[in-house]
């Protein structure tokens, strides 16, 4: 156990290094002279260099490089070119609103997920079985953000009952933030549940299939109580997998449905650091992603290696 | 032997998209961006314009045939670059030493952490947007599943009976991988392939849809949905054909890998039709 755990946390640190150098080389290297870029086509070059100063940009990049790993650390994320602003104060704020949407989005999805998927299973080869398992193959086919388009237009279009988009900040008004973030989580969650069903199907296929399913059975319990006392905790460890794997496609999707229903959340904020070359701001934000992301896959394998003893000794 | 439905359906319906594809390169109705404001907004129907035209007073059809060229383009292309890359990796990994393999599988994990949507908007930032910078983002989240798909592949490739024959018969190593391994690992690519295929489309779809993919003059779903939704309300119709375009033939080659999954590996039939 203790190997192991030392084992992910050397590849926790790795991946965390080895992220960082790649997204410092892929946004400095390529971005050019980043104080050039901010100022515009007609500034001169003295004031290039004064804001390269400003900013350090005028040091050489290992020393750039180290500098701003060192700032992370210490919760320092750089601040704004064109305001100022300490990028941590942003961050904070758009997290206020992207974490509520993602997570809600993730626990609706696995609120579909599960169920559809056991039902499908239990019903593979018939053809409510076949149905559940096209809606799925159907709902990974459809965008996210196309999902959101047609949902605003049905409930806030025509139906009038809920906001298309915008946003009321959680201070002035919550009933109608709340109220904002229904559609772009119903869009996150269906998608997203459309996604794992796939997962959860096979992963209790698997279980179905396996001897101690049988064995419960012929202990004298019934199916569905052998499937959910035996079959579900063994098939958790897919399913815990899945939602591993499933960060990715639900930051994605968030960044997504943030913009199909203007939710001034982490990810428009990105985007539109983007579109102003604002590297610094671009380069800590996604570094902060990253950071999570792995973080969350060390703890899929941590809770992979309480849930399922045998992964501890395997390699 | 019972007929794959899912094989089926799938290759019709990618095939009916790769047609369209491929007839837009040669013949369209109108030019999908000359603007001609007279015609604005026609509805569905019209004679001239089957399916209407956009705020702008461009033919709906024509939009959507290119937009299905550019689909097919991009997610074939990141796919098709994944999966060469990938393969080569990925055996390279699985026939060489503990050192090499350890180097490519950690540096495929690390690279599969990183979330896909994020990368692609800072290659965005950087190189700025286009068809060939979508293509490389693409690249650059699917090539890492590629590699341990096939590493993994030829790793129980590698400790079959024949292997050892061909050994003792005095083939090399590289020799011995790409005259058995390889054939014996082309069905799990193909499927991986036709999986990502899809998946690029989508991806393609979501980053023109952010702004950061294919622009105009170019033409993609994805585009035309985002600048139909400016319009919602206005012409709800043009929200839906990009949209169910993009559902026709993601779940076409989804069905496809599907299908293909059970014919080319009957022992895990888990098709769904």
């Amino acid at each position: 156990m203790v190997t192991y755990l030392i084992r992910r946390l050397v590849f926790f640190f790795g991946a965390l290094f080895a992220a960082s150098v790649l997204i410092f080389i892929l946004i400095r290297a390529a971005g050019g002279n980043v104080a050039a870029i901010v100022l515009g086509r007609h500034a001169s070059a003295n004031a290039i260099d004064a804001l390269a100063a400003e900013y350090g940009l005028d040091r050489p990049l290992p020393v750039q490089y180290i500098d701003w790993i060192k700032g992370m650390l210490h919760g320092d994320l750089g601040r704004s070119f064109r305001t100022g602003e300490s990028v941590a104060d942003l961050v904070v704020s758009r997290l206020s609103i992207s974490i509520p949407l993602a997570l809600s989005g993730l626990i609706l999805g696995l609120i579909i997920a599960i169920p559809a998927g056991v039902f499908a299973a239990r019903n593979a080869g018939r053809p409510v079985g076949a149905f559940v398992g096209l809606l799925s193959q159907i709902g990974i086919a459809v965008p996210v953000f196309w999902a959101g388009i047609l949902l605003s237009l049905l409930f806030g279009v025509y139906l009038g009952l809920l906001p298309t988009g915008g946003w009321v900040p959680w201070s002035v008004d919550p009933i109608q933030s709340i109220r904002s973030l229904v559609l772009p989580v119903i869009s996150l969650g269906l998608i997203l549940g459309a996604v794992m069903t796939r997962y959860v199907r096979s992963a209790i296929l698997d279980v179905m299939n396996q001897d101690y399913v049988r064995t419960a059975r012929a202990c004298g319990m019934t199916e569905s109580q052998a499937l959910v006392q035996v079959g579900l905790r063994n098939a958790s460890l897919p399913i815990v997998t899945v939602i591993g794997l499933q960060m990715a496609e639900l930051i994605g999707g968030t960044v997504i449905i943030e913009t199909v229903f203007s939710i001034p959340g982490l990810s428009r904020m990105i985007l539109a650091n983007v579109a102003a070359r604002e590297v610094i701001v671009v380069q800590s934000t996604v570094m902060l992603i990253i950071v999570f992301v792995i973080f969350v896959n060390l703890m899929v394998d941590l809770l992979y290696s309480v849930l399922d003893p045998r992964t501890r000794l395997g390699q | 032997m019972r007929l794959n439905v899912s094989l089926i359906i799938g290759a019709i319906l990618t095939f009916c998209a790769i047609s369209i594809a491929v007839v837009s390169t040669f013949w369209l109705p109108y030019n999908p961006n000359l603007p001609n404001i007279p015609n604005r907004l026609l509805a569905a129907g019209s004679a001239e314009h089957w399916l209407g035209t956009d705020v702008l007073g461009r033919d709906i059809i024509s939009q959507l045939m290119v937009g299905a060229r550019t689909s097919i383009v991009v997610g074939a292309g990141g796919a098709t670059i994944s999966l060469v890359l990938g393969a080569i990796m990925g055996l390279i990994a699985a026939a060489s030493g503990k050192i090499v393999d350890e180097t490519i599988s950690r540096v495929a994990d690390i690279m599969l952490s990183i979330p896909g949507m994020v990368t692609a908007l800072v290659l965005a930032a950087t190189l700025g947007s286009g068809a060939l910078t979508t293509i490389f983002a693409l690249t650059a989240f699917f090539t890492p599943s590629f590699t341990r798909v096939a590493r993994s592949a030829a790793l129980s490739v590698l400790q079959e009976d024949f292997i050892t024959a061909a050994q003792l018969y005095g083939r090399g190593r590289m020799p011995r991988v790409a005259r058995h391994v390889f054939p014996n690992i082309a069905g799990v690519l193909i499927v991986q392939f036709t999986l990502y295929f899809a998946a690029g489309i989508l991806t393609e779809a979501g980053l023109s849809y952010l702004g950061v993919g294919v622009t105009r003059p170019g033409i993609s779903w994805g585009l035309m949905l985002s600048e139909a939704q400016n319009q919602v309300g206005v012409s709800s119709p043009l929200a839906m054909w990009p949209g169910l375009s993009i559902v026709i033939v993601v779940l076409g080659l989804n069905l496809m890998g599907d299908g293909l999954r059970d014919v080319l590996d009957p022992k895990l039939s888990k098709s769904i039709l």
